[in-house]
């Protein structure tokens, strides 16, 4: 058998393993999300009996849906902006800056990623209780999310300033550029598209981040992880969960997309193992 | 001029890794000192040991943390073992590697959570799967397999979502890997699997460790999977610390919290070591 031959069978082989991989479940939550509640799907059709958008429309008008929404598009981008300009000083020192203990700084950025998220959850409660703080929860996850998203930041940011040309700063400094000129002409066009990968990074990551919102937020703030997450335990109706999966997963994807040709260099989801 | 040199990096460092150190020390410190008797939300806080005497003694959780090891051991192996191959396929680009590689890559993008509904909805009681075995004449009624004993289903959904992550760090690791060396043991008769074992295994180790370690770190601590497709009977110990959490119960939740750090530290490093002697040849 040649290489080619070889190369299809297993591409066909492939092919139908991502089919259950992939479009099966899908298709099985898109299916579900269109369930019409006057009859129910039951295991003898193949495809639901009647179809229709009831259950989004429900969804939207009668369940916090839209509050929650709101939440986590209000939390997101605030997270994404407050972690990107916590990030900034510290990947322009890690990015410029050669000195002592450096490499152990870079590695000690990483720190929040190897402590389990439902250990910082639960003692990051603890903590906002012996100070008092915890009837400010909103604030709370917003500060949480930008500093455990942080190691996304600081690393993407510090590539960045790495890229930055010592030539062309000293070109503008030669000619008379002010702080304010230089920053623009010769670091902003090397930081940009890490600027916009850093946002984009920690939005996603925020939209998505299920403990800290789960344990600090409860009861008070919903967001739709941890909206989904009830709609899978307590009040488990599949249509609904359907519907909720489907709002959390497309956007995302999208918006990974994005990400992925902003950094194309780099690997956008080597950086964001999620969970 | 260092003195200010040095108090200029401090400062730029402060905001950020600053932060960091200081939001996951303070919840480190807290956690250790909680489960010592310590910063007591309910009670006095004095210094004891009688939370961790008392959880040695429970039997839920020396389950637990049998169950969660078990969890994170085998999501790990499972993951990596599956993106080898993968990885070794995918070395060299070829009509539709792109494709494939997008493929499988696309669950890194989906949500646990979702992952989790998705998974429930095709292998529930009346889901396709049951319905496609029952079709197939191999199944004679539909079975129940969501919440199964063995935890099958959070194994499936961890090896799911983590193995794009192994398959990214191993194919990086194998594409770096020149031909040449490949070409010459080949031409000196190694057959598949001496290449691997000899070349590709040793020179991938690495990106193998990393691999392992952090898709073990984050399946040890699983609570996600657990609750929704994991057995009923037992718990996970993420699982078990937001129960005493629920309570009240701080303290034990600490002492949970701190063996779930400890086994997450010691056990990675245990892996890690583990996994190079395996792929150096030394244990056969």
């Amino acid at each position: 058998m040649t290489v080619q031959r070889v190369n299809k069978i297993l591409l066909i082989a492939l092919l139908s393993v991502c089919a259950i991989w992939l479009i099966i479940p899908f298709t099985m939550a898109v299916l579900w999300s269109l369930v019409d509640p006057s009859e129910p799907w039951t295991a003898d059709k193949v495809l639901p009996p009647v179809m229709s958008l009831f259950r989004w429309t429900d969804m939207w008008e009668n369940s916090s849906l839209k509050s929650a929404l709101i939440a986590s598009y209000t939390l997101a981008p605030s997270a994404a902006v407050l972690s990107l300009l916590l990030a900034l000083p510290t990947a322009f020192a890690l990015g410029r800056i050669s000195f002592p203990g450096r490499e152990l700084a870079k590695m000690l950025c990483l720190l929040p990623l190897v402590v389990p998220p439902f250990i910082t959850a639960i003692f990051f409660t603890s903590l906002l209780f012996q100070i008092g703080l915890s009837s400010w929860r909103p604030g709370a996850i917003l500060f949480a999310h930008s500093v455990l998203f942080m190691p996304f930041a600081i690393r993407i940011l510090t590539v960045s300033f790495e890229q930055v040309r010592q030539d062309h700063i000293d070109a503008a400094r030669d000619l008379g550029a002010s702080h304010w000129a230089r920053f623009k002409v010769a670091y902003f066009p090397a930081l940009k598209p890490g600027i916009f990968a850093t946002l984009l990074i920690v939005f996603i990551q925020s939209i998505e981040e299920f403990a800290i919102a789960f344990i600090v937020g409860s009861p008070d703030v919903v967001t739709i992880p941890t909206l989904l997450y009830s709609a899978l335990g307590q009040d488990y109706v599949r249509p609904n969960a359907a519907v909720l999966s489907l709002i959390l997963v497309v956007p995302n994807v999208l918006l990974m997309l994005i990400l992925e040709r902003l950094l194309r260099s780099a690997n956008p989801t080597l950086s964001s193992g999620k969970g | 001029m260092k003195l200010r040199r040095g108090l200029l990096i401090i400062g730029l460092l402060t905001p950020g890794l600053g932060l960091i150190l200081a939001l996951i020390g303070t919840v480190v410190y807290i956690a250790v000192s909680q489960s010592f008797g310590y910063y007591s939300l309910n009670g006095t806080s004095e210094f004891s040991t009688e939370f961790w005497s008392k959880m040695a003694g429970r039997k839920a959780f020396k389950r637990s943390i049998q169950y969660s090891i078990y969890i994170g051991v085998f999501s790990a192996i499972f993951s990596v073992a599956l993106a080898y191959p993968l990885a070794i396929w995918l070395r060299k680009p070829f009509a539709g590697s792109n494709f494939i590689g997008a493929v499988l890559k696309a669950p890194l993008l989906v949500h646990g959570l979702v992952a989790a509904f998705l998974f429930i909805n095709v292998i529930s009681y009346h889901g396709i799967l049951n319905q496609f075995m029952q079709w197939l004449g191999i199944w004679s009624e539909p079975r129940r397999l969501q919440n199964d004993p063995n935890a099958y289903g959070v194994l499936i959904l961890q090896t799911w979502k983590n193995m794009p992550f192994a398959l990214l760090l191993l194919t990086g690791a194998v594409q770096s890997i020149s031909d040449d060396v490949l070409d010459a043991a080949r031409d000196l008769g190694a057959g598949t699997w001496d290449r691997f074992r000899r070349i590709i295994a040793p020179l991938t180790v690495s990106g193998m460790q990393a691999a392992m370690v952090i898709i073990f770190i984050g399946a040890v601590a699983d609570f996600s999977f657990q609750v929704i497709a994991g057995p009923t009977n037992k718990q996970s110990l993420s699982q078990l610390m937001v129960s005493f959490k629920g309570r009240g119960d701080w303290h034990s939740a600490a002492v949970v919290g701190v063996s779930l750090m400890m086994i997450a530290l010691v056990g990675s490093a245990i892996l890690a070591v583990v996994a190079r002697m395996v792929m150096r040849g030394r244990i056969k």
